[in-house]
């Protein structure tokens, strides 16, 4: 349990330093949030006033120590712009993010494991020939061209999904959940999930069959051969678990990762999530609310990493004893 | 001195041969040119941001680099380029910028007074440090007359003295351009208002189902921050704002205030009384009665402390408001004031004293009304606000009471960021009402061509595009030097080939969609042309050595990095 508590204590660290860095980052930039106020012909006096509510007129180090305090609390403070609890801003959209990245996550992962451990064992055919170069063109293509192809076709062109948002127009649910589970809200998820899976699919799918290959040099598949089992058998039973382990690492890491990074998805599709949140926080120099968006993603990232690494200590003797020794 | 074209043209004439007089004696008395022109730059947004604005921006630097100015065009986000032209004075030379239509700004006032009387040069929209007294007296007189023949005689002086000094390079009004689905929609049922297209009010109002689809679907590329009667963050808001609160007056589809929830609306003659008679029977959205208290408090609660810092502004000219019966209300003003009606009477939200009261004694010190918003979007016009999802969409429903009910069921606003998503979302129905369209127009008329449906109509904009010239900066307090680069810049290649041709060339601050107040010819009036441009800073003394421009004999430069 020391090694538990050890990581526990770094996670708390990390995440301190990431605040602080945060919270000085938004105030030593460029701009000021003033700047959204513009058009609306505020006068000097006025702008005093709104520095004051914003509790910008307070010393740096004052500003700081009252967010430490406050978010030891577990308060994120009041977005400038929405006049309301930043937790409650972001947790407005946090679940349709959390659901886009699972969702796509998902199908990139089973689809991944599955074509990178079939291309290891269909190593120097001609199907690696094709599959590879396909794969990686697809890696490479750019989120929001894919999402605008995606759209143009199956939605502009064929007319099977709609072109945006979440759900339809005017559309009203019991609850959230009868939402979050309803054909409409699903039909709606389909392109960027769908987009944001082709995306993600290469790094599971290319690290699978390294590992695939590494694994079926091992003198226990040649066992496994020499004992006459099928060749699916020997892939999935014997040789995929064993190659495995470093994707599960990259899925944990991956759910923290793509939950900020889907801005460019978010955008195409003008799926509400927490990435627009936080490029509109940050453009218009909100800085409570892009913090906390922030904070929460770092958060996301932290924790699964901590989940990971935990895993991986109780799956893998070998790191055990590393750490221990 | 009356101003006249003929006169203008003397004075002109009279100072341009006054400064080559000059600028020939100080080159006899000193061969020797001044100092180089320091590298500028000139400051856009971002190519990807405003593309328009990018490429004319490029345009005007290439023609200057004839001139043998060093330019270069830096494109910023918003945050940024407002931080720097805004909020830092001082520091910055040339920047595109533009000024937007709203409903307000169909009475010239706010743009003649505000972008560039001297006294809001320190924090306000004078942020290029225009002075001159001149024109401040021009300025503050055009409010206090209230014949409108009268106050157009000086609005033609304020429009012809910043086209002598060329204090801004004005480009183009942009066209608004706005879509429908026919099949949805009656064409006959929408109207035009000037300067703002068919998004306006009264369309909203009017708009006539031809078939079973009664909901209004239309689109912003803009994120949403609030929906407040005493607090606007931005164009979409006010629109919004403007369906579920009434007000005294409104904008009329001509451009003029007519009386709204005021039955009437009687001024004394000197102007400086008005007595509002409230129209009969108006109900609040929770079932409450409009009443004149109510009417009193819509006006004084903005005055008081830091309630509502961004309306304080618009009542602070009210000396007295009070009730002499049950449905009239008289207000008295400090001093006549000839946009009363506009930037008063037909901008300030009513609102229930009932909801209001209690919220804004609650405020706890420093907070103001802004911060208290959920659950108080009572109002009693023609909408009700239903609902609003994060991100998503803005749901009103008809208000069937109203005695301006809707023909439509509900009005619902969609936050669609992606704009090929949105031409596409117009095409498929999930979008019936095209209200922000920031692509190429070209492309949307095309689209409705293949469509068939769809019809798209364009209007010229209140609003304006620009290069502003900092004048607290040398050379650019020199009117020959801001009137000689003005003169180099292309309009019909920057209208055509930025723009597209949606566009109309501009040289004023009152655009022509203002009818009444725009002052003819103007924009054609301006002489331009590279060997214009030549002379003109040829007679003003600059000169150029070694294909750079330096300043007039004796001139250095103060700002060289």
């Amino acid at each position: 349990m020391g090694y538990v508590a050890k990581r526990f204590l770094q996670m708390i660290f990390v995440l301190w330093t990431v605040a602080t860095i945060l919270f000085f980052m938004f105030r030593l930039m460029p701009g000021t949030p003033l700047a959204a106020f513009i058009d609306n012909t505020t006068t000097a006096e006025q702008q005093d006033a709104l520095i004051a509510q914003f509790g910008l007129d307070k010393s740096l180090g004052e500003q700081y120590f009252l967010f430490l305090w406050n978010l030891l609390q577990g308060d994120l403070g009041q977005s400038f712009f929405f006049k309301k609890p930043v937790l409650e801003v972001v947790w407005q959209v946090f679940p349709n993010s959390v659901i886009l990245t699972l969702t796509s996550l998902i199908i990139a992962y089973l689809f991944g494991i599955v074509v990178g451990a079939y291309l290891a064992w269909k190593r120097g055919s001609w199907v690696e020939g094709v599959g590879i170069p396909l794969v990686l063109t697809t890696r490479a293509a750019p989120e929001f061209w894919l999402g605008m192809v995606l759209l143009a076709f199956f939605s502009f062109h064929l007319g099977w999904f709609p072109s945006g948002g979440a759900n339809t127009s005017g559309s009203e649910w019991q609850s959230g959940w009868s939402r979050l589970t309803s054909a409409d809200f699903l039909s709606h998820l389909a392109l960027p999930a769908i987009t944001l899976a082709i995306y993600l699919q290469g790094l599971p799918l290319l690290l699978m069959r390294s590992n695939m290959l590494n694994v079926l040099q091992e003198e226990f598949i040649t066992m496994a051969r020499m004992k006459g089992l099928s060749t699916w058998t020997i892939v999935m039973r014997h040789a995929a678990r064993n190659a495995l382990l470093p994707v599960a690492t990259a899925f944990a890491l991956g759910i923290g990762g793509a939950v900020g990074g889907n801005v460019v998805v978010e955008t195409v599709f003008s799926w509400p999530g927490i990435g627009r949140l936080l490029v509109n926080a940050v453009s218009a120099s909100d800085y409570p609310l892009a913090q906390g968006a922030f904070l929460m993603i770092t958060f996301v990232l932290v924790v699964m990493n901590f989940i990971a690494d935990i895993t991986y200590h109780l799956l893998d003797p070998r790191v055990r004893v590393a750490a221990n020794g | 001195m009356q101003l006249t074209k003929r006169g203008l043209l003397r004075t002109a004439l009279s100072t341009a041969a006054a400064v080559a007089l000059v600028g020939a004696d100080a080159r006899i008395a000193q061969a020797e040119a001044g100092d180089a022109i320091r590298p500028l730059t000139l400051i856009s947004r971002a190519q990807a941001a405003n593309p328009q604005q990018y490429q004319a921006a490029e345009l005007i630097a290439q023609a200057w680099r004839q001139l043998g100015l060093e330019i270069e065009v830096q494109g910023l986000p918003r945050p940024q380029q407002s931080d720097a032209v805004w909020y830092n004075r001082d520091t910055w030379d040339l920047t595109m910028w533009q000024m937007v239509g709203r409903p307000e700004r169909s009475d010239p006032d706010e743009f003649v007074y505000n972008l560039f009387h001297s006294t809001t040069m320190e924090k306000g929209y004078n942020f290029v440090g225009y002075v001159n007294p001149e024109y401040d007296k021009i300025a503050e007189q055009q409010r206090l007359i209230t014949n409108k023949d009268e106050r157009k005689v000086l609005i033609d002086q304020a429009q012809d003295i910043i086209d002598r000094d060329q204090v801004y390079a004005f480009l183009v009004h942009p066209m608004k351009v706005y879509a429908f689905d026919s099949s949805v929609w009656a064409a006959d049922s929408m109207v035009e208002q000037p300067g703002l297209g068919i998004k306006n009010f009264w369309t909203f109002v009017g708009a006539e189902p031809v078939g079973d689809t009664k909901d209004m679907i239309l689109n912003s590329s803009d994120e949403l921050n609030a929906i407040n009667p005493f607090y606007i963050s931005g164009a979409t808001d006010s629109w919004i704002t403007e369906l579920i609160w009434d007000r005294m007056m409104r904008i009329g589809s001509d451009g003029l205030p007519k009386p709204w929830a005021a039955e009437s609306v009687e001024w004394s003659d000197d102007g400086t009384e008005v007595t509002l008679t409230l129209r009969e029977g108006m109900m609040w959205h929770d079932g409450e009665p409009v009443t004149t208290d109510d009417v009193i408090f819509s006006f004084t609660a903005p005055a008081e402390g830091t309630n509502a810092p961004m309306y304080k502004p618009f009542v602070s000219n009210i000396a007295g408001i009070e009730a002499t019966d049950d449905r009239t209300v008289v207000m008295t003003l400090n001093e006549p004031n000839a946009a009363f009606e506009t930037s008063t009477l037909a901008k300030l939200n009513l609102v229930p004293e009932h909801v209001w009261a209690p919220l804004l004694e609650n405020l706890t010190e420093g907070e103001t009304a802004e911060a208290v918003l959920e659950e108080s979007r009572i109002g009693s016009g023609p909408f009700k606000f239903d609902r609003w999802v994060t991100q998503q969409e803005v749901v009103l429903s008809a208000n069937a009471d109203h005695w301006s009910a809707p023909k439509m069921d509900r009005w619902i606003l969609r936050i669609v960021l992606n704009v090929e998503a949105a031409l596409g979302m117009l095409r498929s129905g999930e979008v019936n009402f095209m209200s922000d369209y920031t692509g190429d127009p070209e492309l949307l008329l095309q689209a409705a061509e293949e469509d068939g449906d769809l019809e798209v109509v364009q209007s010229v904009d209140i609003g304006f595009q620009y290069l502003a010239f900092n004048l607290r900066r040398p050379p650019f307090d020199d009117a020959a030097f801001r009137r000689a680069l003005s003169a180099a810049i292309n309009r019909d290649l920057i209208q055509k080939a930025a723009w597209n041709g949606f566009a109309v060339k501009a040289n004023s601050h009152v655009s022509p969609a203002l009818e009444f107040w725009h002052k003819a010819g103007i924009a054609d009036g301006l002489q331009t042309g590279m060997d214009l441009a030549k002379s003109i800073l040829d007679e003003a003394g600059y000169e150029m050595v070694d294909g750079r421009l330096h300043y007039p004999a004796g001139g250095t430069e103060q700002f060289a990095d």
